[in-house]
């Protein structure tokens, strides 16, 4: 775009055209007070704050030129009015006063005016301290007022817009960036406006109220008190908070956030500006759903079973006794007998520990980060292999970028993808959503396509037919094997096939292909409903975009979205069977944990140490499978249903009581500082694990010692004892982390894609900001803290990325068969539901939210077997059966059924037996 | 000689017979100014409410860090103080304060007023911090009063103030 040159109070600034007056003069470090304004949203205009004087160059209307004057510069001829700097755009030699006696006495005037409604109760609101009408008030503001206090209109005090957020009519001054935020970025429509004048307010129009899943947003942008957060009611004073710098790990978006604390206690959940993950929002999950770590509830000391109840217990004992047993498990069965799993929202030291200490210290790859339910996925590591490239960054792409979603929906699953993707389609890029079924992202979409239930497959082997079409392997420049394999399935397929297969008419199989082989970075963002069809079609994904030559490049490339908040990182940090971290393939594979269960429950396996996860709750063949272990250690928050089955319970620090980094789906690792801390006795998980580790090698040295000893009676070699007891105590120093930046060194030096990610580097990557830190930015940011002094992070380089000889297969793998039958005719599948059962939200202020269980199923269907919402039906598989209500939803294709996953009162695992299940419905 | 000796003594002689000036301390206490800053007294209005609306204002006006103040939210029907805060723990540590008399000045509600008091003593660290039960004067007594600063300072107090002056 052409740049403009304008003058601001007398000082020159080029800007690119478009830009409005207020963003123009903030170049320049001249502060516009706003309050409507704010540089995420469109401007308004409706607060009038921001009223500047501005003239032009004069133009002769007979010659079209620039009147000079006798100095030779152009005439400026000021406009009659004061003009608004915020939905003013600039214009070539433009001159703007901010700071005459007319826009002063404007200013004041303004301020006057909105404060003759405004109650003045600053003393007990919960923006005090940082509200934008406060300091503009002190900045721009009269001294006094001419209206009489008693004349004030008065409302009744705070109408709740939804259970998360109240509103304050008095204290509101209309600017409308609530309403604005909702619209424009959130895209829930569920906040206006009602009545006139006086009576003027903020309604909430949603049933139920303030239906959105970033409300809590609304309260940082409000440059009044009017929208507090019901979480931060009368907590405190925001002047008394110290920001904490933490990552969320509720979902793999890795935002940005900082805990305000307060005497160690946690006050409220802000966002931290980072604009390659959350900009500066975050979703009502990240912000509401951190109460637990104050649970009452947590663990406070290690709990070992003793006659069957597990009874408090000292550190040493416990630790010991672990040690002890895995040792003696070790020594009798191998290191085989013992299994780990390790939850996907530890941080990355606890895993990268986790996983060494069963690989090096007890010889097992019995290692995996899920509970090993039947809808589970394969392990799936795209998102590291053919990943997005190093330097991504969705915030600059717009124009010339191609987005193509396929089964996702990231407003449930990674919330704030929503927003980010959205952002994509708003700044001119081609956002195509494809899925089964309508998601609210498809409603910013630039195409929709709708493919039918198993017709996924053919729909992306369209694409890539399409794609093979348009540009052969022209385009191919990643190393890759299986070209012939890929080349005979394209070959065999016709688009009309693939077409007619997947419900999507050959014109958008071309059209979406098109855009994507046009754009300058493409994307690839697949989810749940995507990952249920199986590998065959995460392995055409990455052949698409392999294909299409939109692998592991800056801005081009896979975006998984994984279920757990840092499933990257346990994925990297070989957290499964399969392969050590870096995704080096070990000679043996262990085994998932799937397959632990079968195998504790058959003796192969004797002791099972989990961490951070619960099988038993929702797997019964968990709970028999730990009954059956000889051993099981559990090291948890809470006393979960798996915990109360332990033999020995530990407690683990949560996410803000220790120091870590996480991985989040774009690999992007972000360090999460400690907030607060641990409750009672726990500790973060890799000094668990490190405990555990070093009475392991003492044993190991007592072992050594006594044998040495032994030789030495026997006068044999006493030498060579004395030697190997020197080399245990060596291997004995492998576990002195002092910190977990000790780790973090570690899994730098030996993590392939990990190099050079020190806490020291991550420090130094400054903060991330589009706007950077300016001398007015508090009249757009004040009410918030966004500042993020920790650093954006690092992103590792995707495999692709490396320097490696690693080649990506290209060849399709067989499609699944697809097991419809007249007897069970629907598919199920799992919906992912950004409130569902999570341990961690409970006792929160969205424990509310957590919808009760239920079956959704097509009208088509619904009418076919004359079924009504709130019936009780029974779901049959060829596993068992389920009985839930029925909520019949209109836009569901025809022969799906949606049960929400993760439900306590759900029971999907007895239904389910893969992440496809078919079934029939029986009334 | 004898004469130099009673011009000596003079002054001696003249306050023999003058009523003693020492104050017989503690039997006998001195009255303090009026605008004395003694131990602090949380204040209530006329109709029994606490005047303190746990603002937090003394607390950071206070240069020593001597308050705390942890704010809740009043029960509608039976508020603690007018409008929908109220200070749940409101403590000063009495060895920290310098009696200086800005959280007097910051309280917007004239809540806080340093009262003529000034026996504090304790026997250990931990008796100094009072707590409001401490701080606030009884139900019957102490309300409603501008303190005498402000009185004379001719000054309308902020708005919250205003809601029972």
């Amino acid at each position: 775009m052409p740049d403009i040159t304008l003058t601001v109070d007398g000082v020159t600034v080029t800007v690119p055209a478009g830009t409005n007056i207020v963003d123009a003069a903030r170049v320049v470090n001249t502060a516009i007070p706003v309050f409507c304004y704010h540089p995420r949203l469109k401007p308004a205009g409706m607060c009038r704050m921001c009223l500047v004087q501005v003239g032009t160059p004069r133009i002769d209307p007979s010659t079209r030129q620039v009147v000079l004057g006798e100095d030779g510069r152009p005439v400026i001829a000021m406009m009659p009015k004061l003009q608004t700097g915020c939905t003013t755009p600039v214009s070539e030699g433009m001159v703007v006063k901010t700071v005459t006696d007319e826009v002063k006495a404007a200013q004041r005037g303004v301020l006057e005016f909105l404060l003759t409604s405004h109650p003045l109760d600053c003393p007990v609101c919960d923006k005090g301290g940082e509200c934008p009408l406060q300091n503009l008030t002190m900045g721009w503001g009269p001294g006094v007022s001419r209206f009489d206090y008693n004349d004030k209109v008065h409302f009744e005090k705070p109408v709740a817009l939804g259970d998360l957020i109240y509103l304050d009519r008095e204290r509101c001054i209309l600017c409308a960036r609530c309403v604005r935020f909702q619209d424009e970025v959130a895209d829930d429509q569920v906040l206006g406006f009602d009545n006139r004048g006086r009576n003027w307010m903020i309604i909430s129009k949603s049933d139920p109220p303030f239906d959105s899943k970033f409300s809590g947003n609304t309260t940082d942008i409000c440059p009044v008190g009017a929208l507090t957060s019901s979480d931060f009611r009368f907590k405190a004073r925001v002047w008394e908070l110290q920001s904490k710098p933490v990552v969320c790990t509720l979902c793999p978006v890795g935002c940005n956030i900082s805990l305000d604390m307060r005497h160690d206690k946690l006050m409220r959940v802000m966002p931290r500006e980072n604009a390659a993950v959350n900009d500066i929002w975050i979703c009502d999950k990240g912000r509401f759903g951190h109460r637990f770590i104050e649970s009452a509830e947590r663990l406070t000391t290690p709990l070992v079973r003793r006659g069957g109840r597990l009874e408090p217990a000292s550190w040493a004992e416990a630790t010991a006794l672990v040690a002890g047993k895995l040792a003696a498990i070790q020594a009798k069965a191998g290191g085989a007998a013992i299994g780990g799993l390790a939850s996907p929202r530890l941080s990355n030291e606890d895993l990268y520990a986790f996983q060494k200490l069963f690989r090096e210290q007890l010889g097992s790859n019995n290692l995996d980060h899920s509970i090993g339910a039947p809808g589970e996925t394969a392990a799936d590591d795209l998102g590291g292999t053919l990943g997005v490239g190093r330097g991504t960054n969705l915030m600059e792409l717009g124009k010339g970028a191609a987005v193509l979603v396929v089964g996702a929906d990231p407003e449930e699953e990674a919330p704030v993808y929503m927003l980010r993707l959205r952002g994509i389609a708003q700044r001119g890029g081609a956002l195509m959503v494809a899925g089964l079924r309508p998601t609210k992202l498809e409603r910013s979409a630039t195409s929709r396509l709708r493919y039918r239930a198993g017709g996924e497959l053919m729909f992306v082997r369209g694409l890539l037919k399409a794609v093979y079409e348009a540009t052969g392997t022209t385009r191919l420049a990643v190393r890759n094997s299986g070209l012939d394999e890929l080349r005979a399935m394209l070959n065999k397929l016709s688009l009309a096939d693939a077409s007619a297969a997947c419900g999507v008419s050959e014109q958008d199989l071309r059209a979406t292909a098109k855009a994507f082989l046009e754009a300058d970075h493409g994307i690839i963002v697949y989810g749940a409903e995507a990952r249920s069809v199986g590998p065959a079609l995460t392995q055409d994904l990455a052949a698409l975009a392999m294909l299409a030559g939109k692998a592991g490049r800056a801005n081009s490339g896979l975006i998984a979205l994984l279920p757990g908040g840092n499933s990257r990182g346990a994925l990297d940090m070989g957290l499964r069977p399969d392969a050590r971290p870096g995704y080096a393939v070990s000679a043996s594979r262990g085994l998932g944990a799937r397959e632990m269960w079968p195998a504790a429950s058959g003796h192969h396996l004797r002791a099972l140490w989990i961490a951070g996860l619960d099988p038993a709750a929702s797997l019964p063949a968990a709970r028999a499978a730990i009954d059956a272990a000889e051993f099981v250690v559990v090291q948890d928050m809470f006393l979960s249903a798996t915990a109360q089955l332990a033999d020995v319970v530990l407690p683990a620090a949560s996410v803000a009581e220790r120091e870590g980094t996480y991985t989040n789906a774009e690999r992007r690792v972000q360090r999460s500082r400690q907030a607060a801390h641990p409750v009672g006795e726990s500790r973060p998980d890799w000094k668990i694990v490190q405990g555990v580790g070093q009475a392991l090698a003492e044993m190991t040295i007592t072992k050594d010692a006594r044998s040495a000893r032994d030789a030495n009676a026997k006068g044999a070699k006493s030498a060579k004892g004395a030697k190997d007891v020197a080399v245990a105590v060596a291997d004995a120093s492998r576990w002195d982390y002092l910190t977990a930046g000790d780790l973090a060194a570690e899994i730098a030096a030996r993590v392939p894609g990990y190099a050079g990610i020190t806490y020291a580097a991550l420090a130094a990557t400054g903060s991330g900001g589009t706007w950077g830190r300016q001398a007015n930015e508090a009249i757009y940011y004040d009410g918030t803290n966004y500042e993020n002094s920790e650093g954006v992070g690092i992103q590792c380089p995707s495999l692709a990325e490396q320097a490696t000889k690693t080649a990506f297969s290209l060849a399709p793998r067989p499609a699944p068969a697809t097991a419809a039958t007249a007897e069970r005719p629907l598919l199920l599948l799992a919906q992912p539901l950004a409130y569902d059962g999570d341990p961690l939200l409970r006792g929160g202020k969205l424990a509310a939210h957590v919808p009760a269980a239920y079956v959704a199923l097509s009208q088509d269907d619904a009418a076919r077997q004359n079924i009504r919402a709130g019936d009780m039906l029974r779901l049959v598989s060829s596993a068992g059966e389920l009985s839930l209500p029925a909520r019949v939803v209109a836009d569901l294709p025809q022969g799906v059924v949606l049960v929400p996953a993760n439900l306590p009162d759900a029971d999907l695992a007895a239904v389910q037996t893969g992440p496809r299940t078919y079934v029939m419905i029986v009334t | 000689m004898l004469g130099k000796l009673f011009k000596g003594l003079r002054t001696t002689l003249r306050y023999l017979f003058r009523q003693p000036v020492t104050v017989q301390y503690p039997e006998v206490k001195r009255p303090v100014r009026e605008r004395f800053r003694g131990r602090h007294e949380l204040k209530r209005f006329a109709n029994g409410q606490e005047r303190c609306i746990g603002c937090s204002l003394c607390a950071a006006a206070c240069p020593a860090d001597a308050i705390l103040v942890v704010p809740a939210e009043n029960d509608p029907a039976q508020p603690t103080s007018p409008g929908e805060r109220y200070a749940a723990t409101y403590e000063i540590n009495l060895l920290r304060c310098i009696f200086c008399g800005y959280c007097e000045d910051a309280c917007p509600t004239n809540a806080i007023v340093l009262e003529h008091q000034y026996e504090i003593s304790f026997y250990d660290r931990k008796a100094s911090i009072y707590t409001k039960d401490m701080l606030l004067v009884p139900k019957d007594q102490g309300h409603g009063e501008i303190p005498p600063l402000l009185q004379q300072l001719n000054r309308r107090p902020s708005p919250p103030a205003q809601i029972d002056l």
